[in-house]
């Protein structure tokens, strides 16, 4: 079996080294279907992971546990949840961090993109509760401009992270197994570092509730998939200095996330909050399956993509095809001695095939080549859509597609030339 | 002593686009180690078709064949491989050399055939070897292209001796060289069984024909003593 195998590579070789022009026009026929698969390939799993990625990160990882109807039970909530790795309690906050009383860099929470395209924001930038606040708010005196921006604060009562996959750019995560200090450490995201990267923005927090901070220490920089600047905060060091945190214009209230498989955890959780007075029928755990969603959403596009990427790649083997028979006939009299000489059929059937499959694996490389430098290319220019931080890495899945796709051509456009070359008579061409 | 071959009774009626043509009637051969053996015939008498049969490339309709004493009348395709690689040397008029390979590829291509595996500079011994018994050892890296016609058969040669086989199959060999080179051809030829080879020949040329031990004619599909050649 060894020696059949490195005969047919060793010949297959020596047949491409021999027709060269030919091989690339097979690698030419089959080039643009294995290309169009890599795309497609590589489109869907980056699509996919983007998707998936925003999903994880805002909702947690497929299977994670929500809390609904806790109500206003937060400080029983995260009383439960001290301590444990199963759930966490998430209350959003909104909050300025910079100068105090200062019009911010970025009203309403607005992305560093957008206060760079549009300008700094103007005028008053104020919550209001019903048209009779607003006006009365209207009325007031126009705050300064001021090195300060408008974030949402995450308050957590432990690590979110396996929950939610955030990953660190720099800096540490939030400790949570340390004792609460009274200057809160914070963990800012990526967008909210654009902005203190660009302004001098001081260490000073205000929460939407009036509460204040001085001096909040930053310990690192987070890729949370948010749009707009974040940070995140230990909920016990900022309960020492802010009695009532408030909450936030964009969320309904706090929000716990559990582990899956947190059944017993599940059941403390709605006990207490039945004693607590909660109604039994509003408390509801509900899993997250927006990633079976997706995917299925996703399939349906990848599907049709593929279709029509398969097409090419059939267009490619007919390529292939025919450039193989024309071949064949051209080698008859070689194979009929190779025959002569000892050769099995089947090893000479392999040794077109190693030639095809050989072809198709070199169109693969070079197909999966230009699509890794095509993704760095227009990856990085669509970087910012998908809200990536750079261009996305080229998918592992968008390589092996290639590789089968151009495997496949290879077996698909040699294996006729093949079983000619294994069928041709060896007495018929040596008499001729 | 078990002669090399001992065919009895062989048969084989070519079937084409026409009619069924009986073009071997019972040939009867006996060939022992060491012996050369030349084979007569007109154009289209079979002598071909006999060889490509006593090869193993097609199979017969009727008769016997041993080889060695073991009856390969119905051996299947796999054991017909094997015992080509094993068994058998060819040569052919025209010289079948691949022109994109050197002079040693062309005969390497007799040990790279799936029938096992040797290492790099075992292979590489065989086949200069193979060369330097016929004389053109210095040609190893030379493409057909730049080869003369003899030397061209003489590679030729030199593919069907590499493997070392106790039988040599030679149809028309000189048949497309000039005198002078096709006596050097048959010299080379007949000089391998002095080491115990046996050798059939096939040719038109009778002066060549001589040369052997026994010189047979195929008339209407059987083998039969030739008359007197020269």
């Amino acid at each position: 079996m060894r020696g059949r195998l490195r005969s047919a590579l060793v010949i297959g070789g020596q047949g491409i080294r021999a027709r060269k022009f030919r091989t690339f026009l097979s690698m030419v026929s089959l080039f643009m279907g294995v290309l169009a698969v890599v795309t497609v390939q590589a489109g869907a799993s980056i699509l996919e992971r983007s998707e998936l990625d925003g999903i994880e990160m805002y909702s947690g990882k497929d299977g994670t546990i929500t809390l609904r109807g806790a109500g206003n039970h937060t400080d029983l909530v995260a009383e439960t949840l001290r301590g444990t790795t199963q759930g966490v309690l998430s209350m959003p906050v909104d909050a300025t961090l910079g100068e105090p009383n200062v019009n911010p860099i970025n009203r309403q929470g607005m992305t560093f993109e957008d206060v760079r395209r549009h300008g700094r924001s103007t005028g008053a930038d104020y919550d209001c509760m019903s048209e009779a606040d607003c006006e009365a708010k209207r009325k007031q005196k126009p705050l300064p401009e001021g090195n300060a921006i408008r974030l949402n604060i995450e308050a957590l009562t432990g690590d979110i992270r396996p929950i939610r996959p955030f990953t660190m750019v720099s800096g540490q995560w939030l400790d949570f197994g340390s004792t609460p200090m009274l200057a809160p450490r914070i963990v800012i995201n990526q967008e909210a570092a654009k902005f203190l990267g660009h302004y001098k923005i001081p260490n000073e927090l205000q929460l939407g509730s009036g509460a204040s901070h001085p001096s909040v220490q930053i310990t690192g920089v987070v890729n949370d998939g948010a749009y707009g600047p974040a940070a995140y905060v230990r909920l016990d060091e900022m309960s020492s200095w802010a009695k009532n945190p408030a909450g936030s214009r964009y969320s309904s209230g706090p929000t716990v996330f559990l582990q899956p498989g947190s059944d017993d955890l599940q059941r403390v959780l709605r006990s207490k909050l039945v004693a607590a007075g909660a109604k039994d029928s509003d408390i509801r755990f509900e899993a997250q399956t927006r990633k079976e969603d997706v995917t299925k959403r996703l399939l349906i596009l990848k599907v049709i993509f593929l279709g029509l990427a398969g097409l090419v790649l059939l267009v490619g083997v007919a390529g292939i095809l025919n450039v193989g028979l024309a071949t064949i006939n051209e080698r008859v009299e070689e194979f009929a001695l190779r025959r002569a000489v000892g050769m099995p059929r089947l090893l000479l059937a392999g040794i077109v095939l190693a030639e095809t499959l050989l072809v198709g694996l070199f169109t693969a490389a070079v197909a999966i080549g230009v699509g890794y430098a095509g993704l760095e290319v227009v990856g990085s220019m669509a970087a910012s859509r998908l809200r990536l931080s750079g261009a996305p890495p080229f998918p592992w899945d968008a390589g092996l597609a290639g590789v089968i796709a151009g495997l496949l051509g290879g077996v698909l456009g040699g294996l006729i030339p093949a079983i000619r070359a294994a069928r041709i008579p060896i007495a018929t061409v040596m008499r001729a | 002593m078990t002669p090399l071959i001992e065919i009895t009774g062989l048969t084989k009626t070519l079937t084409g686009q026409g009619e069924p043509r009986p073009i071997l009637t019972g040939v009867d051969l006996r060939l022992n180690a060491g012996e050369s053996i030349a084979i007569l015939g007109r154009s289209g008498s079979g002598k071909s078709t006999l060889l490509s049969l006593i090869g193993l490339f097609d199979r017969a309709d009727g008769g016997s064949y041993l080889l060695g004493g073991e009856d390969i009348t119905k051996a299947g395709e796999r054991q017909a491989a094997q015992l080509r690689s094993r068994e058998f040397g060819f040569v052919f008029q025209r010289f079948f050399l691949l022109k994109h390979l050197t002079a040693a590829q062309n005969v390497a291509m007799a040990l790279v055939n799936g029938q096992g595996w040797l290492s790099g500079k075992a292979r590489r011994d065989k086949i200069m070897n193979a060369l330097d018994q016929v004389g053109i050892g210095q040609l190893a890296k030379r493409r057909p292209a730049l080869l003369s016609g003899g030397e061209q058969q003489r590679v030729a040669i030199a593919r069907a001796l590499v493997r070392e086989p106790r039988i040599l199959l030679a149809d028309e060999p000189t048949g497309a060289l000039d005198t002078e080179t096709g006596n050097l051809v048959i010299q080379n030829l007949r000089s391998m069984t002095e080491r115990g080879c046996g050798l059939i020949l096939v040719t038109h040329d009778r002066e060549h024909a001589a040369k052997m031990d026994r010189v047979l004619e195929l008339v209407n599909g059987k083998l039969q003593p030739a008359g007197v050649l020269v």
